[in-house]
């Protein structure tokens, strides 16, 4: 008699059809086991945006009156296995739901296992995870993580690939041979049933100790109630003193104070002082007004409101200005403009090595035929 | 008989004068909507509200109807509005439009305001504006006495809910409503909505309706000012690309926008007191000055179209062709000779 849960956190809209698949195959499996489950996603992470974490859950039980015991709860919170479909979610993840950021371990139970799509190794894993405070198991897939939309799915078997490995991990909510005949009769394709056993065999798990991780504070603030909120305005404006016309004190625009959205990005921008030519159009063409102006009228992405979209690459005029670079070569949020002011040429060395050969990342639909071209490409 | 003007009818009250911005150069720092909303990356929506939270200056209320700039902005604590923003029905944003701006004229008269302009702006998406909102746009359009600018941003669908198809979507595209099949390959016939042509047409006392593209923001940015400094009610419909319901990757929303522009399915062009002028590329393409480009170009960059087949993409060109080379006014007014 038991109950077993599992949490998909993956990247809004760009692996929504990946996290389904995923949560409809591990009930599916548990079906052919004489189980009972059920596939859901996160109420309040819906409508999902590109990029904003949003998770789905498939909880699995021996009988009826378990599963609706074990539903009767907000969410699952005590979960045997979090999956995470993107390894730059080990940061943390500031969803719809939750108000600061929440580690990526938060709600997995002790002894559970972190089981992350990622090329990277475990170890540098866990230094980008949060301390939990109690052990558990990290486990991978070695792939970059899938991204594709709304309408055109990327299928790379990534999600077959994770329902193998969890077989592996849990075996006690799934088993290897159900999921196997779950995939063949969702897919009726054998390749990825031979994916799914590959991904099993290869998976392999590394202990997390209680007090390894990182020992960054994950930011949060007090919601005040309704008694002490503020009437009308939550983000003060700037009171223009004499630095803001002419610019020629800088400019940093009031931000919330209370969602940063800096979880939802997968890459940042890492800017060349050197050969900009202050053109604004980065400043004047981001969405999420993420540019600072400084002091010496250069435009510096805040890396606490960037999400990562891209568009400022894409409108820069100059070549390797702006250079998007996959979120895992970065551990702070520091400001890339202090830097290059106390050391330029310390800097340079900075930007050519993170532009050098930064990780590979598909971040979405481009043409018709591309995901056909990608998945030959990386099976070659 | 005297002329019947908005002065004349007695509470018609001064505007902002906002004169343009000429280049980016000139464009204010100061931000009225900051980083803080839950957008998707690459939102084209949410930079039409920076751009026209900017245009509008610091005096401005701002109406949003429900949509992705309602629900993605404004749940308990995410916001980046820095003006003050009141949430409206999904039907009404014409109503509180014209409400707000009734509002603050009879507070200053009876002296419990401040007698100063303050714009009014009331957004709605496509589903808000081109569809449910229609007929309260309208009555806000006949109000000539009230100061009010509406902003339609238009992501051709009803994106915050996932993707329902709207009056606005294009011909073919897929939506959770209109999902291709084996039997029926395009589910979705209608041709876009001719919106912002349509209430200039039918509203020809409005002295400003035109329409807009994020991907060029000085002129944007500019409609938006000289909407709210010519007066009464005034219209402004933008093309906002949508990486969710479009389907492409995020970074391409500037570059979707201009293919929009110069494929022409997406004509720019302003009506200023009953005069009609074409904008930028559209100009350009009148004129003969630029060649449109293949509308397969902006097409296959498109998830929503990747079910397209040949003669889908000819019957769009053949319908684009038709907008600037048969139409009565190119890229404005349908009717055949």
């Amino acid at each position: 008699m038991s109950t077993g849960s599992v949490e998909v956190v993956y990247r809004g809209i760009f692996q929504k059809t990946l996290a389904k698949n995923i949560c409809r195959g591990i009930v599916f499996a548990a079906i052919k086991e004489g189980k009972i489950g059920i596939a859901f996603g996160r109420y309040s992470d819906s409508p999902e945006r590109n990029g904003i974490p949003a998770k789905q859950f498939a909880v699995v039980s021996d009988t009826e009156e378990e599963l609706q015991e074990y539903l009767s709860r907000y969410e699952p919170d005590n979960n045997d296995v979090t999956m995470v479909a993107d390894d730059t979610l080990c940061k943390g993840v500031e969803s719809w739901a939750w108000y600061g950021l929440q580690p990526i371990n938060k709600l997995l139970a002790k002894d559970g296992t972190l089981l992350v799509t990622s090329t990277q190794s475990a170890n540098k894993l866990i230094k980008t995870i949060h301390r939990k405070g109690s052990p558990y198991d990290l486990a991978t897939i070695k792939a970059q993580a899938s991204f594709s939309g709304l309408w055109v799915y990327k299928d790379d078997h990534t999600d077959v690939r994770l329902l193998g490995a969890l077989a592996k991990v849990a075996p006690h909510i799934v088993s290897l041979d159900s999921v196997l005949e779950a995939i063949k009769d969702q897919w009726k394709d054998d390749k990825k049933v031979a994916s799914a056993k590959k991904a099993h065999d290869e998976t392999e798990s590394t202990s997390v100790g209680a007090e390894q991780g990182s020992d960054a504070e994950p930011f949060s603030f007090d919601m005040p109630g309704y008694t002490k909120m503020e009437e009308g305005l939550v983000i003060r404006g700037i009171a223009a003193k004499g630095d803001i016309p002419g610019r020629d004190g800088g400019f940093v625009p009031g931000r919330n104070p209370t969602f940063k959205k800096y979880s939802t990005r997968t890459m940042r921008p890492v800017i060349n002082f050197s050969t900009c030519t202050k053109c604004t159009l980065c400043w004047l063409n981001c969405p999420d007004t993420c540019f600072d102006i400084t002091p010496d009228g250069f435009y510096e992405a805040n890396m606490e409101a960037c999400c990562g979209c891209g568009v400022c690459e894409a409108v820069c005029p100059v070549k390797e200005c702006v250079t998007m670079v996959n979120e895992e070569a970065f551990e702070d949020n520091d400001s890339q403009w202090e830097l290059w002011t106390k050391d330029k040429d310390g800097y340079s060395a900075w930007l050519a090595e993170k532009i050098a050969n930064p990780p590979a990342r598909s971040h979405g639909f481009h043409h018709i035929g591309q995901y056909a071209e990608e998945i030959a490409n990386e099976s070659s | 008989m005297p002329e019947t003007t908005v002065e004349s009818l007695g509470s018609f009250l001064e505007t902002q004068v906002l004169d343009p911005w000429k280049g980016p150069k000139k464009v204010i720092p100061e931000e009225y909507y900051t980083s803080g909303h839950r957008t998707c990356q690459g939102c084209e929506s949410a930079q039409l509200m920076r751009l026209m939270a900017k245009a509008g200056g610091p005096r401005s209320i701002i109406l949003g109807a429900t949509g992705c700039m309602y629900v993605a902005n404004t749940t308990y604590y995410s916001t980046p509005w820095v003006v003050p923003w009141m949430h409206t029905q999904l039907g009404s944003t014409g109503s509180a439009a014209t409400g707000t701006a009734a509002a603050l004229t009879a507070m200053m008269r009876k002296g419990k305001m401040t007698k100063e302009p303050i714009n009014v702006i009331a957004v709605c998406g496509d589903g808000g504006g081109v569809d449910m909102g229609l007929s309260a746009i309208s009555a806000a359009l006949q109000h000539l006495h009230y100061n009010l600018l509406i902003l339609c941003y238009d992501n051709e669908s009803y994106a915050n809910t996932d993707i329902q198809v709207s009056g606005s979507s294009p011909y073919g595209a897929n939506t959770t409503f209109t999902p291709p099949g084996k039997v029926h390959r395009i589910m979705h016939k209608r041709w876009k909505k001719n919106t912002a042509a349509m209430l200039a047409a039918g509203h020809p006392d409005v002295k400003y309706v035109g329409t807009v593209c994020t991907s060029y923001p000085v002129d944007a940015m500019n409609m938006v000012r000289k909407a709210l400094s010519i007066g009464g009610p005034t219209f402004i419909h933008s093309l906002d690309p949508c990486p969710k319901g479009w389907d492409y990757d995020p970074k391409y929303s500037h570059e979707l926008g201009e293919l929009a522009v110069e494929t022409g399915m997406w004509p720019l062009y302003e009506i200023e007191r009953g005069k009609l002028k074409m904008l930028g590329r559209s100009q350009r393409i009148v004129n003969g000055q630029f060649k449109r480009k293949p509308v397969r170009e902006y097409l296959m960059r498109q998830g929503r179209f990747a079910h397209f087949i040949d003669e889908d993409y000819d019957y769009v060109q053949k319908k684009t062709d038709e907008m600037w080379e048969k139409w009565l006014i190119p890229g404005v007014i349908p009717f055949f000779e």
